[in-house]
């Protein structure tokens, strides 16, 4: 398998605490892969780390074959990686449509005549670009109020319209900081199945979250970070029956995990 | 905010009923006061993009429009050349002086933007004062001439209106397609969530740089327009108070909504004069309906319709 994103000892301190402190891992080309750890271990650093809204101070972040270590925000996004944000982020004052208008990959042609004069060129791209969003609001089940301002959409509704902004920007790899969390627990299968159907589309898939069942029925592989550290990899079902992430989670003294590991 | 249908009709009366002004009322006054609305209008809807949308409350206008009012003064008292060509003088020279500046501070964070555009503003006021070999200092150049084109020559009121209306539309429209057009959706976001526009793969510095130097085009060229309107230019032009008619306005219409603000333009010029009716309160009456707007619609008018719409829209799904 061929990795869509390769970290390799990435570092970063802020003024002292050494938030992430030399993580390598990857994510498998057309996998979902799941970034786990407890509180503090520095998942939200590593995001922002490798999305380019925090400067690395060491190590290389590469995407596909592409060098994108210490690129600005936009343009890791242009070469095909789009990140969401843990504390939701939409245009408040935007009906639905317009968020996902803005987010449009097909723009990225035109340049500002086609967008003053309204060009053929323009009205093509835009009218495509309208369908896609369309489809995209069905998808997340917001039809409903594809018209209305983000602003009255309840927390877990805009987690959804910010994934669906993501599917707009046509990505390699969606990065998602915890897309359940606040969520209404009844619908979190449902979210589980819209990034499965996403997923057999061809993207891949990075997602920090805090909720296990979520992770475990839904990755193929899953990194647990621990004080800055990657701590171990494997599948839902090893990571489960890791002590030492047992031990990481709850504070577990290590030799009582390690009476249970020979017992 | 979507526009009412009858949107385009009310727009071709508004611009009839102003194209028939001067023929209406002999009054110079009315026409003076028409005058002065229509060019700050323009300068107000240019601070609209700049604050309204990219989110940058920028104090240089001020300054753009004194750097605008002393170049095409320059340029036809010294230079010898034409009216028309002192006001495209102003609008390179704030180009270029806006272009230089805006490289610079639309990098930096929102209350650096702040501290740095009011500082050009009153430095260019400095300027105006003391840089007497080009300025000619508190003196002024006095006996600005009137343009005239082809041998017409705009030497009253009534005729100088036309120049003004005839800018102030120009403004109006290409803000106006600016403004709906993708350009402006990127604008609002930016002002909304400048983060998420750069994950989405949009660098926001040139949208900020060019809603920055559009406006400040516009009010270095309206600035010019003023000056020939007043015949005289001084350091007095740079007056803090022409800064808070362009925030007035802008303020109280709403911030980031154009026909809101086109509409406050028009009432701000005309609500001092309608109080005219008593004299010694009539400022304090001015104060007293900005301070009530203020307490009861912060985000202006067309925030205040917003509201109103999205409680009712969340009424109605609940």
């Amino acid at each position: 398998m061929t990795a869509i994103l390769s970290v390799a000892d990435v570092s970063k301190a802020f003024s002292g605490v050494h938030a992430v402190q030399g993580t390598s891992f990857e994510v498998e080309a057309g996998s979902i892969t799941g970034l786990i750890g407890p509180n503090g271990s520095g998942k939200s650093t590593t995001i922002d780390c490798i999305s380019g809204f925090q400067t690395l101070d060491a190590g290389r972040v590469l995407l596909g074959e592409r060098d994108i270590t210490g690129q600005r925000p936009a343009e890791i996004a242009k070469a095909g990686m789009i990140r969401t944000f843990q504390n939701v982020r939409v245009y408040d004052s935007y009906s639905l449509l317009d968020n996902l208008l803005v987010a449009g990959e097909a723009f990225r042609d035109l340049n500002w005549f086609d967008a003053l004069a309204r060009t053929p060129r323009y009205r093509r791209v835009r009218d495509a670009a309208e369908d896609r969003a369309r489809g995209l609001i069905d998808l997340v089940g917001l039809t409903r109020l594809s018209d209305a301002p983000a602003t009255v959409l309840s927390y877990g509704q805009k987690k959804l319209l910010a994934f669906a902004a993501a599917m707009m920007a046509k990505p390699r790899l969606i990065v998602l900081d915890e897309p359940v969390a606040g969520v209404n627990p009844t619908r979190v299968n449902e979210v589980a199945d819209i990034l499965r159907k996403a997923n057999a589309t061809g993207i891949s898939f990075l997602i920090v979250e805090h909720n296990v069942e979520f992770i475990n029925s839904l990755c193929h592989k899953v990194i647990v970070l621990e004080q800055g550290r990657k701590l171990t990899e494997g599948t839902p079902a090893q990571i489960r029956n890791d002590p030492r992430v047992l031990e990481a989670y709850l504070g577990i003294a290590r030799p009582a995990a390690a009476e249970a590991e020979a017992s | 905010m979507t526009e009412p249908r009858w949107t385009p009709y009310a727009v071709l009366v508004a611009i009839a009923l102003l194209a028939a002004l001067p023929s209406m009322t002999s009054s110079n006054y009315v026409v003076g006061i028409a005058i002065s609305g229509l060019i700050f209008l323009a300068a107000a809807a240019s601070l609209n993009l700049v604050y309204g949308y990219a989110g940058q409350l920028s104090f240089a206008q001020l300054g753009f429009w004194g750097v605008g009012g002393y170049c095409a003064a320059i340029a036809v008292v010294d230079l010898g050349q034409s009216f028309w060509f002192g006001i495209a003088f102003a609008g390179v020279v704030n180009l270029l002086l806006s272009a230089v500046i805006g490289i610079v501070i639309t990098r930096t964070t929102r209350h650096a933007f702040v501290v740095v555009t009011l500082t050009f503003a009153l430095l260019a006021g400095l300027i105006a004062r003391d840089w007497v070999g080009v300025t000619r200092g508190p003196l002024g150049i006095p006996g600005l001439p009137p343009p005239s084109l082809m041998g017409f020559v705009f030497d009253t009121s009534a005729r100088f209106y036309y120049i003004a209306l005839a800018f102030s539309l120009i403004a109006l429209a290409f803000l106006y397609v600016l403004k709906t057009s993708r350009i402006g959706l990127i604008l609002k976001a930016v002002k909304q969530n400048d983060p998420l526009v750069e994950s989405q793969g949009i660098a926001p510095g040139p949208y900020k740089l060019a809603a920055f130097v559009i406006a400040s085009v516009i009010t270095g060229m309206a600035g010019g327009i003023y000056a020939f309107n007043l015949k005289v230019i001084d350091p007095s032009f740079l007056d803090f108070y022409y800064m808070q008619t362009f925030l007035i306005i802008v303020i109280i219409g709403g911030a980031g909504s154009f026909w809101a603000v086109v509409l406050a333009g028009a009432a701000m010029v005309v609500l001092p004069e309608a109080l005219r009716f008593s004299n010694e309160l009539r400022m304090v009456i001015y104060g007293v309906v900005l301070v009530a707007v203020m307490m009861f619609m912060p985000r202006g008018v067309s925030g205040w319709l917003e509201d109103r719409r999205i409680a009712a829209l969340r009424k109605a799904l609940r």
